[in-house]
């Protein structure tokens, strides 16, 4: 077979500029994918650096709760029990003096036994507000109940209690965080959501327990950072997270607030 | 078979050049470019076929086509490439492969009329390199102009190897020719259909507010 010479020159041509186009094209792939490579895991290196920041901040939030409740309590004692401790101390010098006329000693000895009273009445309420004995006792129903009843005393607000679940005291340890939550709830929507109607409802829903809590007060942006950081928020974020469970807000501004968690 | 093809061919990149022209307010520089490139490649078709009609040999409007395709995407890449590295070898590709043709002609001028394969290789080479370009940067953020990116990549792939070849198709029967421009005509309707996707997914709502 007689190949024209120039068609053979014309077909080296185009072999060469093929074989150097599918070369180059391969040398492409070759460092798109090298470079996709790096990409990604640059993009999962990124991902992982901000879940450890949000840890950290976590972390923070609750030593500093921690630190705040130390100072409180700190000076609770302080100004409600050392004070009075005190004056029970002087009273008691008073009464080792001599010659003393019988009202002196039944007055000096009523002071003692008012101060000791009330000292105690305030050590209790210490105790209380760092752990309320009856949740302690009595399992997350009734801590709960007497928590609702206290807010209700106060008539600032009027809380609706409604439970459908019958809790275990084993598990009072996670109840625990479930309570915190509660508490700091209800402190807020009474402190910074002026809320006048509050309603805490328990139920069972497939295999978890669920938590509805509502109020009808001021509400807060939902999507604003300044809600997202606070520090009450952390902590109720890191508990919920360490009952493994999932919490939902839904609140406007002027629309009430609507807390959906389960456990 | 062909001359259908061929006529579908006109008339999609037609309707490409209408969309685009049509909504063309505020859709950002990338998008006027491209625009410019459809009108471009649309006048050239048209002034290829009055040079048929008037049996006059139109082979050296490929090197119009080839030279201005790889102007005005060159321009495309370079508003749609947010990377400075990227851009700088954008820049630096149109000015060596402008000045690489361009002295090819001055040392060849015989070359103007067939195919220039040099031309050809080195328009589509490097478009295909922005275009990837662009497929990276996309890996992880918005897709914008997605399908038209996919449309050059598949078009310029395709129909490099027909060009090469086209020198050679002409020298032999006209069956083997008609073959390479049917397919080239197939390769162009799927590009164009891409662009039209592209801007009803895109542009269209915008159009419409």
């Amino acid at each position: 077979m007689k190949t024209n010479p120039i068609y053979e020159k014309e077909i080296v041509s185009i072999i060469l500029y093929t074989s150097l186009f599918f070369t180059v094209v391969a040398i492409v792939l070759i460092l798109f994918f090298y470079y996709s490579r790096k990409k990604i895991s640059q993009k999962e290196l990124e991902k992982k650096n901000l879940v450890i920041e949000h840890q950290r901040e976590q972390l923070r939030a609750v030593i500093i709760t921690q630190e705040e409740e130390r100072k409180r309590i700190a000076q609770d004692l302080h100004d409600e029990i050392s004070s009075k401790l005190n004056i029970v101390s002087l009273n008691s010098h008073l009464l080792t003096t001599p010659n003393l006329v019988d009202t002196e000693i039944s007055e000096i000895t009523k002071n003692i036994i008012d101060l000791v009273g009330k000292a105690l009445e305030n050590t209790r309420r210490i105790a209380h507000d760092l752990l309320p004995p009856v949740f302690d006792q009595f399992g997350l129903d009734a801590g709960v109940e007497e928590l609702c009843l206290e807010f209700n005393s106060s008539k600032a607000v009027k809380v609706n209690y409604q439970n459908e679940v019958l809790f275990d005291k084993t598990d009072n340890d996670r109840h625990l965080h479930v309570f915190r939550i509660l508490q700091e709830l209800m402190n807020n929507s009474l402190r910074h959501g002026k809320a006048q109607n509050i309603s805490v409802f328990f139920e069972d829903k497939n295999e978890s327990t669920s938590c509805t809590y509502s109020d009808d007060g001021l509400g807060f942006d939902v999507h604003s950072s300044e809600s997202k950081n606070g520090l009450g928020m952390k902590n109720i974020e890191s508990r919920i997270e360490l009952l493994k469970g999932v919490i939902t807000f839904e609140s406007g501004l002027n629309k009430g607030t609507l807390v959906v968690f389960n456990f | 078979m062909y001359y259908p093809l061929v006529n579908i061919g006109y008339v999609v990149l037609f309707i490409c050049l209408i969309l685009f022209i049509k909504s063309n307010a505020n859709q950002g520089k990338a998008y006027l470019i491209f625009a410019w490139y459809l009108g471009m490649v649309f006048s050239i078709q048209i002034i290829s076929n009055i040079f048929m009609r008037l049996r006059i040999n139109n082979l050296f409007l490929s090197h119009f086509y080839f030279v201005g395709q790889f102007i005005f995407l060159s321009f495309f890449y370079l508003n749609v490439l947010k990377e400075e590295r990227q851009r700088k070898l954008v820049k630096l590709g149109l000015l060596l492969g402008l000045s690489a043709i361009g002295i090819q002609y001055v040392s060849d001028p015989g070359v103007f009329f067939k195919f220039n394969m040099f031309e050809i290789f080195v328009t589509s080479f490097l478009l295909i390199i922005y275009a990837v370009f662009h497929f990276y940067n996309m890996l992880n953020g918005k897709k914008e102009f997605y399908y038209v990116n996919i449309g050059i990549l598949f078009y310029l792939f395709g129909s490099t190897i027909l060009f090469f070849v086209g020198n050679l198709t002409t020298k032999l029967s006209p069956k083997i020719s008609l073959l390479t421009w049917t397919l080239n005509a197939i390769l162009l309707i799927i590009f164009y259909l891409l662009i039209v996707y592209e801007w009803n997914k895109s542009f269209s709502k915008k159009a419409i507010q």
